[in-house]
């Protein structure tokens, strides 16, 4: 354990040694992400088995190639599969988010009858395994008219979303004090005003984090999307990605390349919102 | 400003009764204290008359209207809580203005009052900042200010100086009273603090186990508490209470003997500041402790099988040491009925 | 079968979009081309768009993956294409569920090899454009001369190899690959019936001649996987590889190389005859525009469009007269695709055959490990085939099904109503309305597309699936699989030895990533630590990385004599391990990946959880004289677990079906081992016969295990964590 005296700091053999365990951690998840790197940045198609992972020459081509991919009438591909995937995800984050916090915070504050068994339901479904899901959801969009639309495509990818969301927003709904709402009715504040002018500016934290877990949640999956949309031009990036992987062989470099293109915006929110990561996750923490 | 009145209201949670029944009229501008030991109901009362919770039965008027079945920001009542409840993502300025600026308050209005109430309560220099830039008693002020800026007919605090330390509870107490001055608001107030209930308070609902146990002015709280709960809860150092038999118009406890009309056990209730110390004859009582609060002093004594405290002048006694014999003389006492607890003559 | 009612009412649309005059039929042509075929058949598809202004084309490329089953999804509901390009293989399925429309023309152009690939029961159901087969790849610089005999073959492969140079590489572990030995050795997965043959002697003779190679003579590495081969090939290393025309895409340029035909067996004087792969274009049963759809699929074959596909596409084409073109001739390495086509066998196109890849692989990677003979191992294949392939469960009368439902249906309603009569219940529902408000959408939304599909999904636990008809069979899936009907309970393939390594690999997992998320936010926690910010950014960076390419690198280093983990090994001076040759090392390989993607989640919920304990208790506790372990044993974690319990239970969910890392890293080896429940699942419904009743009893019941687990956890917490 690394707890030392919680003032000053420790002494220099534990601080080389947490220092040591970081650095060493920080290489072992850092090893893959350079060999990705790597594929990415070498001309060739092939996999790497060799153990460096820095490349041996360095080139842009496989981006080139991903990002300046056409369809048959010439018109850029890349840049609208990007947007749809954008579009899709920032759907998915909206309808989510309004979805699950609206339902997370009247089963935080609210005892009606059927909310412990609607949150045990809620939980439930992420037990369900999504194999066998596909096909009735298929058929489903198809007579609802969703089919092909990226509107369908979105309210599937929220509802996945929607258990974990509602769960974790509930969580931090929890830690808000009480009184907080009381001094807004006090104040002339309807439920919902007290709901949309307090409730959710103090629960920043977690609907970004939230919101940020139905974004990827979206942005990453490709089963369904393959399956759902019937034009290249409204396919999403991981679509296109997963394409590079063939019936008998990987174009590796391009796969390679995709994955860091389709990576890139995730780890930029990351590192935008690290601040919220932490404090929006303290799902059923302790009350504050 | 306005009347309220309570008839016969009652609140239970299921089947469990948190008030029983609370009948009472607090007059405009009058400045009420409900207080009581903790758990005793009186923030759920205070609670009942913001709407917060719903009451069981019984009949609640704010003016001339009643209002059980209205929603609290139809009520037209203000509340500042223990824990202040200031919104912390609001400036000061902001929490200020959120009453009025969702009740649709035309722009100007609401700075003019903001403005307004920030300069009776000094926090002019801090209403740009949040809350958590803001010591306790600033946070204090602006829960207050809050409340006054909607102009409510009336005013309900849920022990708001607890969370003070001592000095800073003292000075806020002044402020209190300087602001019902001021606003000449109708006002109930909750506190567990006896001191408190005493300084502010023109009337004092006195509170215990969801039962009232009396109401009136400090004054008759202090002089004829209508039962030993009270007469042991209202004063401070707390009434003295000793056990006897009354026979023959009078009780006689400890070598002390005063008039009773009834007969029977009754606990004889004494104040520390009822009972004089001597050097000369009389029932003796041996010092245990003595704490000294400069001009005067309060002394724990062992009478007889009791244990007493009184209050003595320092000038007078001179120093007492544990184990130095007084004369215990009182001068007048609290008589209740062993069985029932109520006054007696 | 009618398969010609769903299409009927789009013939009818499709009869009245003729009849408007100067209104182009839209045609929709999918394929799931890439490169070069791609830039091809587009530029072929706008040339025939433009001379054909009676049809609008509508192309879509589509990943190789998700073709067959959006294929199979749509073309039933009227959303597939009119034509489609797709390998011969299933065209036996397809068929019988009227995917695919019989075709009749005149094939004399095509090579037979290629329209026999197509035709199944006496039938032609596509037009062939295009085939893939192996062919014998050699460094012109090492082999002068390609062998012509396997005798040839072995001696030079023996010569070559020497030192980090192996003469002869393939994915000898593949059936795929194994099969142009398997042919030539005179066997093959069906016999001359047609019926399942395994376990044939001469299977088995070609099996020792490969293991001969791998084990004794060691001209092939160690798990040959396809980017080893590649890779080494690329490196001059390999002096001939057994690849396909694929390959050709994946090499350096300048590397000095040729194709060749594979060699005859010397031992029977068969030649090597490597598996046919012919691309069709297939006309849609559902087409809505047949004709067109056909009319276009014929242009395709004919003399114009192959040329322009042999020459642009670098396809090797059906089309016979395509290769008299001069230009054609006189490109080496299509011209020995074209010698390989007369010694290549279709891949049989029976449905059966789909089911023959996972128990003939397991057989050849027993082999290669040195566990089994070949003529155990392939007796332990062909049992194994009979029983998934076994016949589905006799259809059940649904009137029990339909008495329980309805019973459950009033018990249900009955138990709903009893509550809304009680009139307290009544009140606080009224009280609450404005909750419902608030739920409702959430709630709504789920049921709609979250419980509804499982319903339905889990409904076809109850039928069997064979050829898109559904049977109902009742319990009987349910019942094959509790009583271990199929499989011994201590058999890999069994459902309780796969629960047994699901809760083991549920288990483990949960520990590691709580284990190291926890030291890690301990330690990323303390003021003093430097750089925290950025250590933490790069720590939870594998969360942002799409688990499915991961997946794949970590299986890359994974590997037994060229991965990154056996190299850093050796570097420390450990032996390498063959991670995927036995259960704990696969099975950690596994549970590495995982970890590896894991941990970060548990991190950042634990730092989160950490910053709402005031340091003060952990003050007070060490004023009080404890150790920093005592502190963090009795202060810090009783604090701690009620915050982190359920990011550990729904964590635990996710892990019981991570599927991806599973399916991608050990991909249940060795013999099915460390399959766990949904993988399992997964193969019932894609690789063993579509026996999607099966798959969706699979998935029921791992539901019944989570809920179980979910309420284990509960107890095991004292309160109610999910």
């Amino acid at each position: 354990m690394s707890q030392q005296s919680q003032g000053g700091a420790p002494s220099v053999p534990v601080l080389l040694a947490t220092h040591l365990v970081l650095v060493v951690t920080t290489l072992a998840v850092l090893y893959p992400v350079l060999w990705v790197l790597k594929m990415a940045l070498t001309p060739s198609q092939a996999f790497s088995m060799d153990p460096m992972p820095f490349p041996t020459e360095v080139s842009f081509q496989n981006f080139r190639e991903v990002i300046g991919t056409t369809a048959a009438d010439g018109s850029w591909l890349f840049g609208r599969q990007l947007l749809n995937s954008l579009f899709v995800s920032a759907v998915t984050s909206a309808l989510g988010i309004t979805l699950a916090c609206t339902a997370g915070y009247a089963m935080s504050r609210w005892a009606f009858p059927g909310r412990d068994i609607g949150m045990s339901m809620f939980l439930v479904t992420q037990m369900f395994p999504g194999v066998v899901m596909a096909i009735p959801l298929y058929i489903l969009l198809d007579e609802a008219g969703l089919l092909n639309s990226m509107l369908g495509l979105a309210l599937v990818y929220s509802t996945t979303a929607v258990p974990f969301s509602t769960w974790n927003l509930k969580g931090y709904f929890d830690t808000i004090p009480v009184e907080l709402e009381e001094a807004a009715l006090m104040d002339g504040a309807s439920r919902w005003m007290t709901f949309t002018r307090i409730i959710l500016p103090l629960a920043r934290p977690a609907l970004v984090v939230t919101a940020l877990f139905s974004f990827m949640t979206a942005w990453n999956e490709f089963i369904l999307a393959a399956t759902f949309m019937g034009d290249e031009r409204a396919f999403t990036l991981p679509v296109v990605l997963q394409s590079y992987v063939g019936d008998f062989g990987t174009e590796w470099g391009r796969f390679a390349a995709g994955s860091i293109l389709v990576s890139l915006p995730v780890m930029l929110l990351f590192f935008a919102l690290q601040r919220f990561l932490v404090e929006g996750l303290t799902a059923g923490s302790v009350k504050g | 400003m306005a009347t309220l009145r309570l008839d016969g209201v009652r609140k239970s949670y299921g089947d469990v009764p948190v008030l029983h029944t609370v009948s009472m009229n607090v007059a405009d501008g009058e400045f009420l204290v409900l207080v009581g030991p903790s758990g005793c109901g009186k923030s759920t009362l205070l609670r009942c008359i913001a709407g917060l919770e719903d009451i069981s039965a019984g009949d609640l008027h704010i003016g001339e209207r009643r209002v059980n079945d209205l929603a609290p920001r139809d009520r037209d009542v203000a509340m500042v809580f223990q824990s202040y409840a200031l919104y912390p993502h609001m400036t000061v300025r902001e929490n200020m203005a959120f009453g009025l600026r969702v009740r649709g308050a035309p722009e100007e209005e609401i700075t003019r009052l903001v403005n307004q109430a920030a300069e009776m309560l000094a926090l002019g220099s801090y209403l740009d900042r949040l809350p958590k830039a803001l010591s306790g008693g600033q946070r204090q002020r602006v829960a207050i200010g809050r409340a006054i800026v909607r102009r409510p007919k009336v005013f309900l605090f849920d022990e708001p100086l607890s969370n003070l330390d001592a000095a800073l509870r003292g000075q806020m107490r002044v402020e209190l009273k300087r602001l019902h001055r001021d606003l000449n608001a109708t006002i109930v107030y909750v506190t567990h603090d006896q001191i408190e209930a005493m300084t502010l308070a023109d009337r004092i609902l006195v509170l215990n186990g969801g039962l009232v146990q009396q109401l009136g002015t400090p004054a008759e709280l202090f002089d004829t508490p209508a039962n030993r709960f009270v007469a042991g809860f209202i004063g401070s150092p707390a009434m003295n209470f000793l056990k006897g038999n009354a026979q023959g118009g009078q009780v006689t406890v400890e070598g002390l003997s005063f008039p009773c009309q009834t007969s029977g056990e009754v606990e004889v209730g004494l104040r520390p500041n009822d009972l004089v110390l001597s050097r000369g004859a009389g029932p003796q009582a041996t010092v245990d402790v003595v704490e000294h609060l400069g001009w005067e002093m309060l002394v724990h004594l062992q009478l007889g099988a009791h244990k007493i405290a009184a209050r003595a002048e320092t000038a007078v006694m001179g120093s007492l040491k544990p184990g130095d014999k007084v004369a215990v003389a009182a001068e007048r006492a609290h008589l209740f009925s062993a069985v029932s607890g109520l006054r007696v003559q | 079968m009618s398969r010609a009612s769903p299409a009927l009412p789009f013939a009818v649309a499709a009869a009245l979009l003729a009849s408007a005059p100067a209104e182009a039929v839209e045609l929709t042509i999918w394929h799931a081309y890439r490169g070069d075929e791609r830039a091809a058949l587009e530029a072929l598809l706008v040339q025939y768009d433009e001379a054909h202004p009676e049809v609008e084309l509508r192309p879509l490329a589509l990943a190789y993956e998700s073709f067959v089953t959006k294929l199979e999804a749509a073309a039933p509901r009227g959303n597939g294409p009119d034509l489609f390009i797709g390998a011969h293989e299933r065209v036996g399925q397809w068929s019988a569920t009227g995917l695919v429309a019989p075709l009749s023309l005149d094939t004399s152009g095509l090579h037979p090899a290629t329209v026999a690939a197509l035709t199944y029961d006496g039938q032609l159901y596509g037009v062939p454009l295009a085939y893939k087969c192996l062919a014998l790849y050699y460094n012109t610089d090492l082999v002068p001369t390609p062998p012509r005999t396997t005798d040839e073959l072995v001696a030079q492969a023996v010569a070559l190899t020497r030192g980090d140079t192996f003469g002869l590489v393939f994915e000898a572990d593949a059936p795929y690959f194994f099969a142009p030995f398997m042919h030539g050795f005179g066997g093959g997965v069906f016999d001359a019936a047609g019926e399942p043959s395994l376990a044939s002697a001469e299977n088995a003779a070609a099996l020792a001649f490969v293991a001969d190679l791998a084990r004794v003579k060691k001209v092939i590495p160690e798990e040959p996987t396809g980017a080893l081969v590649t890779q080494l090939f690329n490196d001059g290393k390999a002096a001939m590889v057994v690849n396909g025309p694929w390959l050709l895409g994946e090499l350096k340029p300048g590397l000095p190389f040729a194709v060749a035909p594979l060699p005859i067996v010397s031992a029977t004087g068969k030649p090597a005859a490597p598996y046919l792969t012919v691309e069709g274009a297939m006309v849609s049963g559902f087409a809505a525009h047949p004709e067109e759809a056909k009319a276009l699929a014929l242009w395709l074959a004919g003399p114009e469009s192959a040329l322009k596909r042999a020459t642009q596409g670098r396809q090797s084409v059906a089309t016979l007269a395509t290769y008299d073109d001069p230009a054609v001739a006189a490109d080496p390495i299509l011209s020995a695709f074209r010698a390989q086509l007369d010694a290549a066998v279709p891949m049989p196109n029976k449905p059966l055959m789909a089911s023959t890849w996972e128990p003939m692989a397991k057989a050849l990677r027993r082999v290669m490990r040195g566990d089994y003979t070949p003529q155990a191992a392939l007796d332990e294949a062909a049992t194994e085939l009979a029983v998934t392939t076994r016949p589905e469960p006799p259809a059940a009368d649904p009137t029990f099904a339909w008495i329980a439902l309805g019973l459950g249906l009033a018990a249900a309603l009955g138990a709903l109503g009893r509550q809304l009569i009680n009139p307290a219940v009544r009140a606080d529902i009224k009280r609450w309305a404005f909750a419902y408000l608030y739920v409702g959408p959430a709630a709504l939304a789920m049921s709609v597309l979250v419980m509804l599909p499982f319903v339905v999904g889990a409904a076809v636990s109850l039928f069997s699936h064979k050829d898109g008809q559904f049977t109902y069979v009742g319990l009987a899936n349910y019942l094959d699989i509790l009583l271990a009907r199929d499989w011994p309970i201590t058999s890999a393939l069994s459902f309780y030895f796969t629960l047994v390594i699901t809760v083991l690999w549920t288990l483990a997992n949960v520990v590691l990533h709580v284990g190291i998320g926890l030291g890690l936010a301990l330690i990323l926690r303390e003021p003093w630590v430097r750089l925290r910010g950025l250590w933490r950014v790069l720590l939870i960076l594998p969360w942002a990385i799409p688990n499915y390419i991961t997946a794949l690198i970590w299986k890359g280093m994974f590997h037994r004599q060229f991965g990154a983990i056996n190299a850093i090994l050796d570097a420390v001076g450990l032996e390498p391990v063959s991670w995927f040759a036995s259960f704990s090392t696969a099975f950690s390989a596994n549970l590495i990946t995982n970890t590896w993607l894991g941990f970060p989640f548990m991190m950042v919920v634990t730092l989160g959880a950490l910053q709402a304990i005031p340091r003060e208790l952990e003050q007070a506790a060490e004023v009080d004289g404890a150790s920093a372990w005592q502190r963090f044993r009795h202060v810090t974690w009783p604090l701690l677990t009620p915050a982190l319990l359920p990011a550990v239970v729904l964590g635990s969910v996710w892990t019981f079906n991570m599927f991806n890392i599973i399916f991608l890293v050990s991909g249940g080896e060795p013999d099915s081992q460390t399959e766990i429940l949904i993988s399992e699942a997964y193969r019932w419904a894609f690789t063993r016969q579509a026996r999607y009743g099966y798959a969706s009893a699979y998935a029921v019941l791992i539901f019944f295990v989570l809920l179980g687990w979910s309420r284990l956890g509960n107890r095991v917490a004292g309160r109610k964590v999910l």
